[in-house]
């Protein structure tokens, strides 16, 4: 049998991508859209909840070392509603990919091709994203390891310049308790990232000495991402949620660099190298529940069943990447809530159980 | 047991051979012994046939049997006692069937001769600095050649021939104690598969030895050096060594072998690093230049400097074409070129490149037909795609495939074609190395013969990509 585990290394990179990238376009302004600069704080406190989701799972790994989520769920809560559980998250995945992919066409019409290129895009995007899933989850990881240097380091060149650019300290403390909890719980559907990492349980060959590496990368994620919020905000301290790509806005105060011409070029291409990897991610977070549901269907029976719910909901129910930014701050919150919350408390007592039982 | 009759057992091989102008029968007797003598004379040489045969059975005082013409009489090397049926084997092997009225069995004398060239340096792998020697299409002298460099009782070699009328000779090389036996078994089994007429070059078991057999990028190793060959031996690889060509093969391979070159070991390894960054960027450059171009053209224009884009803008107006139909056109004009001076005389091949080069590209240009941007983009990623002549096919058809997705999606068709040919690369893997390492999956060990490559006293262990037996090269 093929092997098909990736190292710890290799999810420690899938971890980075993923928060990396549903949060460094369209997060910023919409935060500073409900809470002000304190957007900032509210990337803390939901970055401190997913740590403890990925405390659940280095928890639950460590008791069950070599099995499915499918079995653990079987075992300990029954057939059916281990269904339920891979149908919601099925769900979830669907519904974060529709919003990645939303909110990076928007930001190409808007900003690279200033015109609608909807079949285009789709004929770009969806093949390969299919071709990812069915290669398996070991053929994207290894190629999410080769571009994440070259990924890191054009955001790191974004943040450098934005760096230079920044106009002093953000105005903090503007908004008022309501308005921080209400805007971070409108937008805990853009978190909730690593319950991926729960789907593919059996497929990460990992040792308890290298949750440490895992760690790493995460903190350089999330490092990452405030520091760009930090600067975003300092950059734009009044007009932050007319902005929406964080990444490369923070460029644009400097649109020429002598002879190199302009750097957004960087911001752009990153961002469409995230986004790829972002929608993989996604759709096979969507095609390992599906093969969870129904055994007897193949992965590319799911990226076909995939294809096909996407482009339904995306042509009937979505539309416009607006329509999806409303569904996502007023339904998906409570799926998010489900999906992030609800599953790995479960997970975590049974893995309490196993502990005791042990 | 039959005894063997002389004239009737001629007559009979030369039927087998369909009274094929070349076979030879020669019918000899001294003090009542009747001996015969078959062979092919265009393969066999005659000097020796005289030499080692005729001269000391004419003038031998012993009594023509099997047992003294083998002992005593003969002056040839190799002697072999064959049955009738081995007859046929033997003579398209090069051999002179002896055959002695009476007796049970015949004897093979080996006096093959083909016309062979000597060792010079293959075309495709010159070195500044180092063994010049080239393979050649004699397998004797090929494997003479790696027996040279690896003087060692553990280099193995297996002989077996394949195809049904070429009979060809493959010899599978291997070290003993460092490579995977696993590996080696898996490509003999492979190799015994083949049913095939005719074996002409060594690419024809390309094919049959790759893991992923339709695919674009070649899985097999292609070496013209025996140098060359001995360092991957003693990487833990196999080796095809195949009869009639100069082209060795290896396996596993994977992609970044070909990005090594062999200077790169017989220089600094500081400016071998150099080098193998310029090689990698150059390789990037080649793939993707052309496409880039035109998707900064088309729907990047904003990104590009501002005395650039007026420079673009001043020699592409008035174009009769797009510019995705321009750079089109001149992309299939270089390769039209290329092709013709391949394939033409070396005299008329400088004339053909000159004529294309100079005359219609500057002609062109002048006629206002194609750009002069256009032009140095698409000339400079077809330059750059020699940097790697070994990857030379694979990399055109990318610099096409880039050049449509870059004029029809701009930037994100450049970047989804990496993302799907690099997930394509990843899925390859060859006798269980993975086709991108050492870089995806990372392997730390084998960084060391990267881009970045280090001193030979420091590679202490071997590549971890490949699997083998011994790990330690260097105690």
């Amino acid at each position: 049998m093929k092997d098909t585990t990736i190292n710890a290394r290799q999810t420690g990179m899938l971890c980075t991508i993923m928060i990396l990238a549903n949060k460094i376009f369209l997060l910023p302004a919409l935060l500073y859209e409900g809470a002000k600069s304190d957007g900032f704080f509210i990337m803390i406190m939901l970055f401190a909840i997913e740590l403890c989701v990925l405390g659940v799972f280095f928890l639950l790994k460590s008791k069950y070392p070599n099995n499915t989520l499918n079995f653990i769920l079987e075992k300990h809560i029954g057939k059916f509603l281990s269904k339920i559980i891979y149908i919601v998250l099925m769900v979830f995945f669907l519904f974060k990919t529709l919003l990645a992919y939303s909110v990076v066409y928007a930001y190409l019409k808007a900003q690279v091709y200033q015109e609608e290129f909807a079949l285009l895009a789709l004929i770009c995007i969806i093949p390969v994203v299919n071709h990812a899933v069915i290669s398996g989850l070991r053929v994207f990881s290894r190629t999410i390891e080769l571009y994440f240097y070259a990924i890191c380091t054009g955001i790191f060149i974004c943040l450098v310049v934005g760096l230079i650019n920044s106009q002093g300290m953000p105005f903090f403390f503007r908004a008022t308790p309501s308005e921080f909890f209400l805007t971070s719980f409108k937008h805990i559907f853009s978190f909730g990232d690593f319950i991926f990492l729960f789907l593919i349980i059996d497929k990460i060959k990992i040792e308890k000495k290298e949750y440490k590496t895992v760690f790493k990368f995460i903190v350089l994620g999330i490092a990452i991402v405030l520091i760009l919020f930090y600067i975003f905000y300092s950059i734009y301290q009044i007009t932050a949620f007319m902005h929406n790509s964080a990444l490369t806005d923070i460029l644009s105060v400097s649109l020429q660099f002598n002879a190199v011409g302009r750097l957004d070029v960087i911001a752009m291409v990153t961002i469409m190298f995230l986004s790829f990897f972002e929608l993989t991610i996604f759709a096979f977070g969507f095609s390992e529940g599906f093969c969870n549901v129904f055994h007897k269907l193949n992965r590319t029976y799911s990226v076909v069943v995939f294809d096909v719910i996407f482009m339904c909901v995306y042509f009937i129910l979505v539309g416009r990447y607006e329509n999806m930014l409303l569904y996502n701050e007023s339904w998906l919150p409570y799926l998010s809530l489900f999906a992030n919350y609800l599953i790995p408390i479960l997970l975590f007592v049974i893995a309490i159980l196993k502990r005791r039982r042990n | 047991m039959s005894f063997l009759n002389v004239e009737k057992t001629l007559s009979k091989v030369k039927k087998e051979f369909y009274q094929t102008s070349d076979i030879t029968s020669r019918l000899f007797k001294k003090d009542g012994a009747t001996l015969g003598f078959i062979y092919l004379k265009s393969i066999t040489d005659g000097q020796l046939f005289a030499e080692a045969i005729f001269k000391p059975i004419s003038s031998t005082k012993y009594s023509l049997t099997l047992k003294h013409l083998q002992e005593d009489i003969l002056e040839a090397n190799d002697i072999t006692e064959v049955d009738e049926s081995e007859f046929v084997d033997k003579i398209i092997s090069g051999s002179v069937i002896i055959v002695i009225d009476g007796e049970e069995k015949a004897l093979a004398v080996d006096l093959l001769k083909y016309p062979t060239r000597t060792p010079s340096e293959p075309p495709t792998s010159p070195v500044i600095m180092g063994p010049r020697e080239g393979f050649v299409e004699d397998i004797k002298t090929n494997m003479s050649l790696m027996r040279r460099r690896i003087a060692s009782n553990k280099l193995v070699m297996k002989q077996m021939k394949i195809g049904e009328f070429s009979n060809t000779k493959v010899v599978i090389t291997y070290i003993h104690g460092i490579t995977d036996e696993k590996i080696v078994k898996k490509v003999q089994e492979r190799l015994k598969e083949i049913k095939i007429d005719g074996i002409i070059d060594s690419y024809y078991l390309v094919g049959f030895l790759q893991e992923n057999e339709n695919s674009v990028f070649r899985q097999v190793g292609m070496a013209e050096k025996p140098d060359i060959v001995a360092s991957k031996l003693l990487e833990g690889k196999v080796a095809i060594i195949v009869d009639n060509s100069p082209i060795v093969l290896t396996v596993p391979f994977i992609l970044f072998e070909d990005l090594q070159n062999s200077n790169d070991y017989y220089t600094n390894h500081h400016y071998s690093s150099f080098i193998r960054a310029i090689r990698m960027i150059g390789i990037i450059m080649a793939i993707v230049s052309s496409g880039m171009y035109l998707a900064l053209q088309l729907y990047h224009y904003n990104v590009l400097p501002l005395n650039f884009l007026i420079t673009i803008a001043d020699t592409t107006q008035g174009l009769p074409f797009t510019p995705f139909l321009e750079i089109l056109f001149i992309f299939l004009l270089f390769q039209i070129l290329y092709e013709v001076s391949l394939r033409l005389p070396s005299y008329l091949g400088l004339a053909t490149s000159v004529v294309g080069a100079l005359i219609l590209g500057d002609t062109g240009v002048k006629a206002g037909l194609i750009s002069p941007p256009g032009v140095i983009i698409v000339a400079v990623s077809k330059i750059a795609l020699y940097l790697v002549p070994q990857q030379s096919s694979q990399v055109t058809l990318l610099q096409a495939i880039f050049v449509v997705l870059g004029g029809s999606l701009g930037m994100l068709g450049i970047v989804a074609g990496m993302i799907y040919f690099t997930n394509y690369l990843n899925k390859i893997d060859s006798y269980g190395s993975p086709y991108l390492a050492p870089y995806s999956p990372r392997i730390d060990n084998d960084l060391q013969d990267g881009i970045f490559k280090e001193n030979i006293a420091d590679m202490r262990l071997r590549p971890e990509s490949f699997k083998n037996k011994n790990k330690v090269r260097l105690k």
